[in-house]
């Protein structure tokens, strides 16, 4: 994934810091790295969110399209999600080289939204057996500065927050369906995030865990989980990731320290957002 | 979505009557027997074979109930591609289900799901090989579903680790595997696909614990090699669970170690 | 050995290593325990200073890769001034499912006169050859070198297709057209052509 070579000596620095619980940017085992989020900036979208985490770059955007309904559950509205590994944030994503990175976190994300509670599907209904929303949730990455995982699943959450989906109204005639959208810009409804989850990756580096870690922290680590975590502090899912095997303690603590860290930062995140939707500020955009 | 232009493929989506049908689920809040009579926390009898594809190094068959899967195991082999090269060696896991093996027709090509269960399947049987052992080489394990009635993960994980042992590839320890589904108070170990269905695809919140959970498992290390879960889950009962799937691992060890022992016999009492 | 044949699967705790037991093929070590990482049947054997090595024999055809230091069997497919490309047939006694390359540069074809080679007249394309492993090499193939007096072609067919007799450590004669051809000849041993024949 990365290109950071790291000889032993830089290692056993990275998992000495881990060890003292003092990483080598001055943060504590728990401590996620400075971010930003940004909502509503990209104008042909329903709802957008840009967020960097120290050197990782996401972008996303959700556009909302009319769809028949999935006859195994034809009462509910569907989320569809993409990745794209643009070459721009490392010449190793060229061609079909970000291609398993991709489908791995969009399966992640797919699992994590996969539990009724994240978001209300219902709501995302149109007509009941016949029509249904489907949100395209297209992610593009345009740097990696390691923890991906994370930085995508709060960018999605966030845009999510941003959606705008048109009030539409459909009738059913004899003919078939009528469909009535209003021309009003401004009569949308919102989604309720507040049961969406984000997704927090605890790597093991030595006999320690952290969270949020940098590209060169990736590199030292050998196993990893990845939880989705709701404000609520429940585990959508669940996967281990990387080579390496874990003992069942150490994945009791992983999994506590991933819920302490993903309900605050749910709960930061939801602040932030409301914070910024009252403001109004100003788009900031990709120059600053 | 990529299509094969060398097949002549069906309609893009196609329905199963089935779906149309009367809802097939489970009523989860009252149910007292499982639908197969076992008790909650009754796993499947499990069998197991070695070498049944001859031209394969390594290959087992595994059957718990309705679910079959078949595994073959090539290699070690020299790696093609240039770009691949490492002086450790490689294992490559393809997993599929066959097309007819599900209750919805699967397509001929790897989707998505399929495509997230082989990196899960590889990366539960990474940390038993010594692939050390195998520098500038390749290890590919094949992974055919037969027939899908649950648990089709911690079944393809065992699988494999089997073939793998009966190919002779170095091995620190075998991968044993095991699922459990939770809803509310309720688990129910080594699930069914209607069990899982039931709880993993509900519109509807059934309760606030509703999910399923595999851990694949080192006996001889103790060590935790894979663990997925899906659905809602609780830290505690997410815990437990984990805790449930791995005794129950090391209920199942004695099987697979049984059959390589057999299996073993049977060939040095050929040989003398 | 009388005991009971031990049969072991991968994890298998044998015994603990020390100075009378210490692992080998087969085997890992763990803890300072010896444990296995094959199906097989425990074997022991004693050397001169009573140290057991304990190693674990599984099937037959042990998935064996080419290592450094190995006589390797090979079929040259390959020739140019500057390097031959081979095939990697066998290692050892073993024979190998799928053929790994491998490589003998111009230098490392004999011990004398490395200067003076000239490829074409050490190895034709479908010669088999002895070789030994001299390393890993790079990511296309593995490094073999033919500098020992037993190593280098093995077999090889004239012009006409007749399976030559060699005359000299250059030189190799058709029987039926009694042409001579040049070649970096193997002077085979009787345990190489116990290899050839297993």
């Amino acid at each position: 994934m990365t290109d950071a070579e790291l000889s032993e000596a830089e290692k056993t620095f990275i998992l000495h810091s881990v060890q003292d619980n003092f990483r080598e940017d001055g943060r504590g085992n728990e401590d996620f790295r400075h971010m930003e989020v940004e909502t509503g900036l990209i104008s042909n979208t329903n709802g957008s969110a840009r967020v960097r985490l120290a050197n990782t770059d996401v972008l996303v955007g959700v556009k909302v399209q009319l769809t028949a309904v999935d006859p195994e559950k034809p009462e509910v509205g569907r989320l569809d999600f993409f990745i794209d590994c643009s070459a721009n944030a490392t010449p190793a994503f060229e061609g079909r080289g970000g291609e398993d990175l991709g489908s791995e976190i969009s399966a992640m994300l797919t699992r994590a939204y996969s539990c009724p509670s994240a978001v209300d599907f219902h709501s995302l209904c149109v007509l009941p057996g016949q029509q249904c929303w489907l949100l395209y949730v297209d992610v593009l990455l345009l740097e990696c500065g390691g923890n991906l995982f994370d930085a995508v699943s709060i960018a999605v959450k966030a845009a999510l927050f941003n959606l705008k989906i048109p009030n539409v109204t459909m009738t059913k005639d004899e003919g078939g369906v009528e469909l009535d959208l209003s021309d009003d810009p401004f009569d949308f409804k919102r989604l309720n995030v507040a049961g969406a989850p984000v997704v927090v990756t605890v790597n093991k580096i030595g006999h320690k865990h952290v969270v949020d870690a940098s590209e060169k922290e990736e590199e030292c680590t050998l196993a990893r989980i990845i939880l989705g975590v709701t404000e609520k502090g429940t585990i959508t899912s669940m996967r281990k990731e990387g080579s390496g095997s874990l003992d069942s303690d150490s994945i009791s603590e992983m999994m506590e320290s991933a819920r302490k860290v993903g309900m605050e930062l749910n709960k930061i995140l939801l602040k932030a957002l409301e914070e910024e939707e009252k403001q109004g500020a100003k788009t900031v955009g990709f120059l600053r | 979505m990529p299509t094969d232009t060398r097949r002549l493929t069906g309609p893009e989506s196609s329905q199963s009557p089935y779906n149309f049908a009367p809802c097939s689920k489970l009523d989860m809040r009252n149910l007292e027997v499982r639908p197969d009579g076992r008790s909650f926390k009754q796993l499947r009898p499990l069998f197991l074979r070695t070498d049944v594809v001859s031209q394969a190094r390594g290959s087992s068959y595994i059957e718990m109930n309705d679910t079959k899967a078949i595994c073959a195991v090539y290699g070690p082999r020299e790696v093609l591609r240039r770009e691949d090269f490492s002086l450790k060696g490689q294992l490559t896991c393809d997993f599929k289900f066959a097309t007819f093996s599900c209750k919805q027709r699967r397509q001929h090509q790897q989707d998505s799901q399929e495509k997230d269960l082989s990196v899960q399947v590889l990366e539960a049987l990474e940390p038993a090989v010594c692939l050390h052992k195998y520098p500038k080489s390749q290890i590919n394990i094949f992974i055919t579903v037969l027939q899908h009635d649950g648990c089709a993960l911690s079944a393809a994980i065992m699988c494999a680790s089997l073939a793998l042992a009966s190919a002779g590839i170095e091995m620190y320890d075998l991968v044993v595997a095991s699922s459990a589904a939770i809803c509310g108070s309720l688990t129910l170990v080594d699930p069914t696909a209607q069990e899982e269905e039931t709880i993993l695809k509900s519109t509807v919140k059934l309760d606030a614990n509703a999910g399923s959970v595999t851990v694949a498992y080192l006996p001889s290390m103790s060590q935790v090699s894979a663990l997925s879960s899906d659905g809602e889950l609780s830290f505690e009962v997410l815990n437990k669970s984990m805790q449930e799937c791995v005794a129950n691992c090391q209920r199942l060890y004695p099987v697979l170690e049984q059959t390589l022992v057999k299996h073993q016999q049977e060939l040095e009492a050929s040989k003398s | 050995m009388a005991a009971p044949m031990m049969v072991c699967i991968p994890g298998k705790k044998i015994c603990r290593a020390g100075d009378k037991y210490v692992p080998g093929a087969g085997t890992f070590l763990r803890n300072g325990f010896i444990h296995s990482s094959l199906v097989g049947v425990v074997k022991e054997s004693t050397d001169e200073k009573n140290v057991k090595t304990i190693s674990v024999v599984g099937k037959e055809n042990n998935s064996i890769i080419p290592y450094i230091d190995a006589i390797v069997i090979a079929r040259v497919t390959n020739v140019n001034p500057r390097f031959c490309k081979c095939e990697i047939l066998s290692v050892g006694k073993h024979n190998l499912q799928d053929a790994y390359r491998g490589m003998i540069r111009k230098e490392d074809v004999r011990a004398l006169e490395r200067d003076r080679i000239e490829m074409h007249k050490c190895f034709r394309p479908g010669d088999i050859i002895a070789a030994r492993v001299m390393s890993l090499g790079d990511a296309q193939s593995y490094l073999l070198t033919t500098a020992e007096n037993e190593l280098g072609v093995v077999s090889a067919l004239s012009e006409s297709g007749v399976p030559m007799v060699p005359v000299t450590w250059c030189k190799m004669q058709c029987p039926k057209t009694l042409t001579e051809e040049f070649r970096k000849v193997a002077k085979v041993q009787p345990e190489f052509i116990k290899f050839s024949h297993s």
